[in-house]
């Protein structure tokens, strides 16, 4: 213990003694982004922004950093959180500065570099562009993109290290957002049991229930939750009754396509043993809770995917009580401990 | 310069082993603020207005009124003093409609005195003490349970909740669903207590402002220590002696307190 405590108080010391001794020069050192086999093409263009050591410790700095947010005390990673896949442990709906509750359920940060477009109404198109979000939202972090510029300049850390990470070495928005996706990117969880039972990896087996699990997945969800991401990417009406404290009418805000009435980008379902509460809103506590409502929870709000209509003309996905608990096994061979503790990752 | 800093941290090492070993914090007279957060859930869901929630005999119901009445907080210390708020101001109503954007409702207790608590009691309605102080002795509750539809006439009293909505079972679809339970008069003693250990000490201090989160299941009004049916009576609920003390025991099982914020 008197370890741990004499290295936590003495560790601010050594770093800021060591790093006086650097001077910010911009000598980049590529950081080598691996793209796991069982994974579909990298959507985020590395050209523009390649990876190096010095942006992704920026990136991780500026992840853990309060004043990203208008009190000082909001960082990214308050909601999301590395032990719950990078979200906002047990909350249905995230909290921000000065008590204000979001709309909408932190999703993970994980595997990223490989989606087309971000938030559960892909309001976000470019990876770079979607820390403005919670950033600048009254809920969330309450800020102003340039007044977080402000508060990085006056900061020595950021004075050097923005040099070392960038050529130009600019304290701006656009390098600040460029190092945030760095850090992202790399976030890639590609590491579970099941992973490793695909990539036929260190003779990785599934139990009988998980393997039953996977084929009823693979036969009743797959359609939407597709590839080794879990998610075909698409916006989808899943039959949920409207929250009339919220009526969050989903992708239907960015465009007021009426087509678009009630979707939510399908998640992945990577580390989802951890990733509680579910769905847009955080209604569902546990997955039992989850297949009981594709079972028999679905509401016909007008516009449900197509997908999850039955021959009878009713919603829903019929499973077992076996089916259930198999699919559950199966989800759970998602977790990917490797990703929950990797240090790169972790703040300390 | 090295040298230097090492006597800082050291330095620091030693204010904060100082203070852990401090093990007698003088409190007298310091007060501090209390919330308690309801989070009202169904199983393991989420409440939701409107929503259609499965009863275990089949039937369903959805509301679009959920509230109820609580009443005589008292929190007892790791010493055993037992803290009762003012009785005048210890009575709320929790009002799912009153909710946050994740329909969180807060009760706020005032002026609690320093203390590290490890136990909170509280009521589910009204008691007969309270009652019999008389229309007159209920200060502003009185006004209050009566524009939040609370009260029948004083000669019957207050409704110790609400869910209001509809139900549907087999044969019925979207009926109406009343859910009116208190006492009657003082013929009918409906009020209950429930007591609960803390999961971890309730820190109250002047500059802290800690927080009980309370998590109630409703679905236990129906599927609590007693299952009940729409379909047998319990559809409307209102002063019947048979009826009352069974939604009363059960509403008196939907409480738990999940967690403890000290901050």
């Amino acid at each position: 213990m008197k370890k741990i405590l004499t290295i936590v108080i003495f560790s601010p010391f050594i770093f800021s003694s060591c790093s006086k001794d650097d001077s910010a020069v911009y000598v980049p050192k590529p950081l080598h982004f691996e793209a796991p086999s069982n994974f579909p093409d990298i959507a985020y263009n590395l050209d523009n922004n390649p990876l190096t050591e010095a942006g992704f410790e920026l990136g991780k700095k500026l992840f853990y950093d309060g004043k990203l947010s208008a009190n000082n005390a909001i960082p990214c990673a308050f909601c999301h959180e590395q032990a719950f896949a990078f979200t906002h442990h047990g909350h249905t709906l995230s909290h921000g500065v000065n008590g204000g509750i979001g709309l909408r359920n932190a999703q993970p940060i994980q595997n990223l570099a490989f989606q087309k477009d971000f938030m559960w109404d892909g309001a976000a198109s470019h990876l770079d562009l979607q820390p403005i979000i919670p950033l600048t939202s009254e809920l969330e972090m309450g800020e102003t993109l340039s007044n977080v510029i402000e508060k990085l300049k006056a900061d020595s850390y950021y004075q050097k290290q923005f040099g070392l990470a960038f050529e130009d070495g600019d304290i701006n928005a656009s390098n600040m957002l460029k190092a945030l996706s760095q850090f992202m990117v790399m976030m890639v969880s590609s590491n579970s049991k099941y992973d490793k039972y695909v990539r036929q990896e260190e003779n990785v087996s599934l139990s009988q229930i998980e393997w039953d699990g996977l084929n009823t997945f693979q036969n009743k969800c797959a359609t939407c939750h597709a590839t080794d991401l879990f998610s075909d990417q698409s916006y989808r009406n899943n039959g949920l009754s409207i929250n009339p404290r919220l009526n969050d009418t989903g992708r239907f805000k960015i465009l007021e396509n009426s087509e678009d009435l009630y979707k939510f980008k399908v998640p992945s379902l990577r580390n989802i043993e951890f990733t509680f509460p579910y769905m847009h809103d955080g209604r569902f506590e546990t997955l039992e809770a989850v297949l009981d409502f594709y079972d028999a929870g679905m509401t016909d709000n007008g516009n449900v995917d197509i997908s999850l209509k039955r021959d009878d003309g009713s919603f829903g996905i019929s499973l077992s009580t076996y089916e259930k608990e198999s699919v559950i096994a199966f989800l759970k061979t998602l977790t990917d401990n490797e990703f929950l503790n990797d240090k790169r990752f972790s703040e300390f | 310069m090295k040298i230097t800093k090492l006597a800082w941290a050291l330095l620091l090492c030693l204010c904060i082993i100082s203070c852990s070993s401090d093990n007698e914090e003088d409190l007298t007279g310091q007060i501090g603020t209390l919330d308690l957060k309801f989070d009202n859930g169904v199983g393991d869901q989420d409440f939701i207005f409107g929503t259609t929630y499965n009863k275990s005999n089949g039937e369903s119901y959805k509301l679009t009124t959920l509230k109820y009445i609580i009443s005589n907080v008292r929190i007892k210390d790791s010493k055993g003093n037992i803290f009762n708020y003012p009785t005048a101001d210890n009575v709320f109503i929790v009002d799912e409609a009153n909710g946050n954007n994740a329909g969180e409702i807060f009760i706020t207790l005032n002026n609690v005195p320093a203390a590290d608590y490890t136990e909170i009691t509280f009521g589910i309605g009204i008691d007969q003490t309270r009652f019999l102080l008389g229309a007159d002795g209920q200060g502003d509750f009185l006004a209050e349970a009566q524009s939040a539809g609370m009260l029948w006439s004083w000669a019957t009293g207050y409704r110790f909740m609400r869910f209001d909505g509809t139900y549907s079972n087999g044969t019925v679809t979207d009926e109406a669903l009343a859910i009116h339970m208190g006492s009657v008069g003082t013929s009918l003693d409906n009020y209950r207590e429930v007591t609960f250990t803390l999961p971890n000490t309730v820190r109250v201090r002047e500059v802290a402002h800690p927080e009980i989160h309370i998590e109630a299941d409703i679905s236990k009004v129906f599927d609590g220590q007693t299952s009940v049916n729409f379909a047998d009576g319990y559809s409307q609920v209102h002063t019947s002696s048979e009826t009352t003390p069974v939604i009363a025991d059960n509403l008196k099982s939907i409480f738990e307190v999940h967690h403890v914020h000290n901050n």
